[in-house]
C-alpha cells in the first residue's frame, strides 16, 4: 500500500525492436531511486513508459494506485498535469517566456487566479534560491539557473512524485552537486518520491535504492 | 489560450511573427488594391454617363443627309418612333427614362447644334440645370432656348436675346456652360422638346432620311438598376434593330484598352493568384515555424497541457497574426488607393455621341473625358479583407496545430 508506483511486466517495442524487456518494479512513496545503465540500456524509455509519456506494448502501470497503462491521450495529459514532474537534461524551458512564466506553464491551462498562480511559482524561485531571476528569460540564465527554474516547474502542479531523466548531464561537477542537493532536500524535508535516470555512479550512490538497468531489463 | 505566452510568443519571435504577417499583409493589400482599382474603371467608365444621370444612351444610326440645308439628323442619331420608345420604357430594371433631339441646323449665316429635351426631366440633358451661369433654366412653353456659354460669345449672345434657328426665333433664357458638366449630349442650342420635336417634323431633310413623327426622339437616357444594365442593352438592341448604338459604362470600359476591357476577369484571376500565394506564404511560414517548436509543443504536453490545450494556443497565435497582417495589409492598400487616385484617366468618347459634324474643324478630333481615378475602399471590401486574413488563420492554424499537437512528447524530449 506505501507504493507509489507498481510496475508489472513492461515491454517495449519499436517495429522489431525490443528496448524494454519484461521489467517489473515498484517506487515507495517518498522513496529516491536512481535508475542506472549504460547509453542505450533503455531506461528513458523506462522512464517515459513510467511517468506516462510512452505506453507500454505490454505490461502495467500504476501511480498511486490509478492504472495508467490504458488510459487516453487527454487522460493521461491529465494525469501527467496533477500527479507528476518531469526535470529534462537539456532543461526544456520555453524560450519566450520568463522564468516564473516558465515555472508556471504547467498551470496554464487550469483555470485559477492569475495572482495566485504566479504567487506560486515564485514561491517555487524563492525556494530555488533563484526567484531575484524571477523576470529573466532562459537565455540570460546560466545552466544551473536554467535547471533550478526546470525543479520548480516540476513541483507547480504539486506532485506525487517527480521524473528526472539525466538532470545534471548538461552541469559541471559543482552545479551538479548543488542541483543534487537540491532533489536530496526535496526528498528529505518533503518526502517527495524521485526517479531519477543517470549514468553517475556518485550521484546514483547518494539515493535510496538504484536500479541497474542492461539491455531492456533490470538486471538489480 | 494563455494570453501571456501569446503575446510573448508573438513579440520575442519577431522575425517569425513580422514574416507572416507581413506576408499577409502584401497579399491582402494586393487583393484590395486590384478589386478597388478594378471598381475605379468601372466607376470612371460610368463617369460619362453618370454626368447626364444616365446608365445608358440609345441612338440609331442612319443615312447621311441628302442636302446639308436646314434641320437635318446626324446620321448616327435618326429617328427612335414613338411605339419602340414606348417598349423600351415598359423594359423591367429601368429606373429613369428621358429622351432627346439632336438636330443640325445649317442656316445660311450659321450652323448650330440644337437639343431638344424635356426640361423638366432630370434624366439627361435635364441635368444642365446646375450649370446655367447667367439667366435662366429653359421652361416648358415658353418658346425658350438656353444657349452654350463658347456658342454665345462666338456669336454675342445675351440673356434675353432672340435667335433664330430653323427660320424659327427664340428668346434665350439663359447661357449654360455644358463642357464642365458634359461630354455627351453637348449642343449650341437647347430648346424645349416640343419645339425641336416641331422643327424635325417640318423638316423635308429629316423626313426624306428618316421620317418622323411629333412625338418620336433620335437619343434616350436611361438610368437603370445596375445589375440590369448589360440585360438591359441587350433588349434595346432587340426592339431598335442592328443599327442601334447603344453606350453603357462597358461599352465604355472598353474603350478604355484591352487590359481594363478585360477588367472584371483580370481582377478576380490576379485576385485569386495573390490569394492562392498568400495562403501558400502563410502557410509554409506557420509550418516552418511549427515545426521548429516541436520541442516546445512536447514540453507543453509533457507538462499536462492536452491536444485541445496545444490546438488552442496555437490557433490564437495564428488568428492574431493573420489579423494584424489584414491590418496592415487594408493599411497598405489604403495608402496605395491614395496614390492611385492620383492617376488621370482619359475616356475617349465615342464618335457617334459627338453631337460635332465630322466635316467641320475640330469635328474629328477624338473627345475625352478626363477624370482622376476614383480609386476608393469600400467598408465591404476591407471587411471581407479582414474577414479573410482572419479565416485563413484559422483554418491554416487549424489544420497545422492539430497535425503538431498529435505530436508524441517522448519522442521529441529524448536527450540530445
Amino acid at each position: 500500500m506505501n507504493n507509489i508506483l507498481t510496475a508489472a511486466n513492461l515491454s517495449k517495442s519499436f517495429d522489431s525492436l525490443q528496448v524494454v524487456k519484461d521489467v517489473s518494479l515498484t517506487i515507495q512513496k517518498g522513496e529516491f531511486v536512481c535508475l542506472v545503465g549504460k547509453s542505450g540500456s533503455g531506461k528513458t524509455t523506462l522512464l517515459s513508459i513510467l511517468s506516462g509519456l510512452e505506453q507500454p506494448t505490454k505490461g502495467t502501470v500504476s501511480i498511486n494506485g490509478t492504472s495508467i497503462t490504458d488510459s487516453s491521450e487527454n487522460e493521461l495529459a491529465l494525469f501527467r498535469r496533477e500527479k507528476v514532474g518531469f526535470i529534462f537534461q537539456s532543461f526544456h524551458l520555453i524560450p519566450t517566456l520568463s522564468a516564473w512564466e516558465n515555472v508556471a506553464l504547467p498551470l496554464f491551462p487550469v483555470k485559477m487566479d492569475k495572482g495566485i498562480r504566479k504567487q506560486r511559482a515564485m514561491k517555487l524561485l524563492s525556494q530555488m534560491e533563484i526567484d531575484h531571476r524571477a523576470a529573466h528569460r532562459p537565455s540570460t540564465l546560466s545552466g544551473g539557473e536554467k535547471q533550478r527554474v526546470a525543479i520548480a516547474r516540476a513541483l507547480v502542479n504539486r506532485p506525487e512524485i517527480i521524473f528526472a531523466d539525466e538532470p545534471t548531464g548538461n552541469l559541471d561537477s559543482e552545479t551538479s552537486g548543488a542541483i543534487m542537493n537540491i532533489l536530496k532536500h526535496l526528498h528529505e524535508k518533503n518526502t517527495m518520491s524521485i526517479l531519477m535516470v543517470t549514468h553517475d555512479q556518485d550521484l546514483a550512490a547518494s539515493t535510496d535504492r538504484i536500479i541497474h538497468m542492461k539491455d531492456g531489463k533490470v538486471v538489480s | 489560450m494563455n494570453l501571456i505566452y501569446l503575446g510573448k510568443e508573438l513579440y520575442h519571435r519577431k522575425r517569425r511573427t513580422l514574416a507572416a504577417v507581413f506576408s499577409l499583409a502584401v497579399g491582402i493589400a494586393i487583393l484590395i488594391t486590384i478589386n478597388a482599382l478594378s471598381k475605379a474603371y468601372n466607376e470612371a467608365a460610368r463617369m460619362p454617363l453618370k454626368e447626364i444621370d444616365a446608365d445608358i444612351v440609345v441612338q440609331r444610326a442612319g443615312n447621311v443627309p441628302e442636302n446639308l440645308v436646314g434641320p437635318v439628323f446626324a446620321c448616327s442619331a435618326v429617328t427612335i418612333k414613338k411605339d419602340e420608345i414606348n417598349q423600351i420604357r415598359g423594359l423591367q430594371g429601368i429606373q429613369g427614362f428621358g429622351q432627346a433631339l439632336l438636330l443640325w441646323v445649317f442656316d445660311e449665316d450659321r450652323f448650330t447644334i440644337v437639343l431638344g429635351f424635356d426640361p423638366d426631366n432630370p434624366v439627361g440633358p435635364g441635368t444642365l440645370r446646375s450649370q446655367v451661369t447667367q439667366g435662366t433654366f429653359l421652361e416648358k412653353g415658353k418658346n425658350q432656348a438656353l444657349a452654350e456659354i463658347s456658342y454665345a460669345n462666338n456669336y454675342n449672345i445675351q440673356t434675353g436675346d432672340n435667335v433664330t434657328v430653323g427660320g424659327k426665333s427664340y428668346q434665350i433664357s439663359g447661357i449654360v456652360d455644358a463642357s464642365r458638366a458634359t461630354k455627351i449630349a453637348v449642343a449650341n442650342i437647347y430648346l424645349d422638346m416640343d419645339d425641336a420635336q416641331r422643327m424635325a417634323k417640318e423638316s423635308e431633310q429629316v423626313q426624306n432620311v428618316s421620317p418622323f413623327e411629333s412625338n418620336d426622339a433620335n437619343i434616350l437616357f436611361i438610368k437603370a438598376n445596375p445589375e440590369q444594365i448589360d440585360a438591359l442593352a441587350r433588349s434595346i438592341k432587340s426592339i431598335i434593330g442592328e443599327k442601334a448604338s447603344i453606350a453603357t459604362p462597358a461599352s465604355f470600359l472598353k474603350h478604355l484598352g484591352s487590359l481594363f476591357s478585360l477588367s472584371d476577369k483580370f481582377s478576380l484571376a490576379t485576385s485569386m493568384i495573390a490569394l492562392v500565394i498568400t495562403i501558400l506564404i502563410v502557410l509554409k511560414t506557420m509550418a516552418g515555424n511549427l515545426a521548429e517548436r516541436a520541442n516546445e509543443i512536447g514540453v507543453l504536453k509533457a507538462v499536462g497541457w492536452s491536444n485541445k490545450d496545444v490546438v488552442s494556443q496555437l490557433l490564437g497565435e495564428s488568428i492574431i497574426q493573420c489579423l494584424a497582417g489584414g491590418i496592415l495589409g487594408l493599411i497598405f492598400s489604403l495608402i496605395a488607393a491614395s496614390m492611385l487616385g492620383l492617376i488621370q484617366v482619359n475616356i475617349p468618347i465615342p464618335w457617334e455621341m459627338s453631337p460635332t459634324p465630322h466635316f467641320l474643324p475640330g469635328g474629328g478630333d477624338p473627345v475625352f473625358k478626363t477624370l482622376q481615378l476614383p480609386v476608393t475602399i469600400s467598408w465591404r471590401l476591407a471587411a471581407f479583407s479582414i474577414l479573410l486574413s482572419t479565416t485563413i488563420g484559422a483554418v491554416t492554424g487549424g489544420l497545422l496545430s492539430r497535425h503538431i499537437s498529435r505530436i508524441k512528447p517522448s519522442e521529441v524530449l529524448k536527450n540530445e
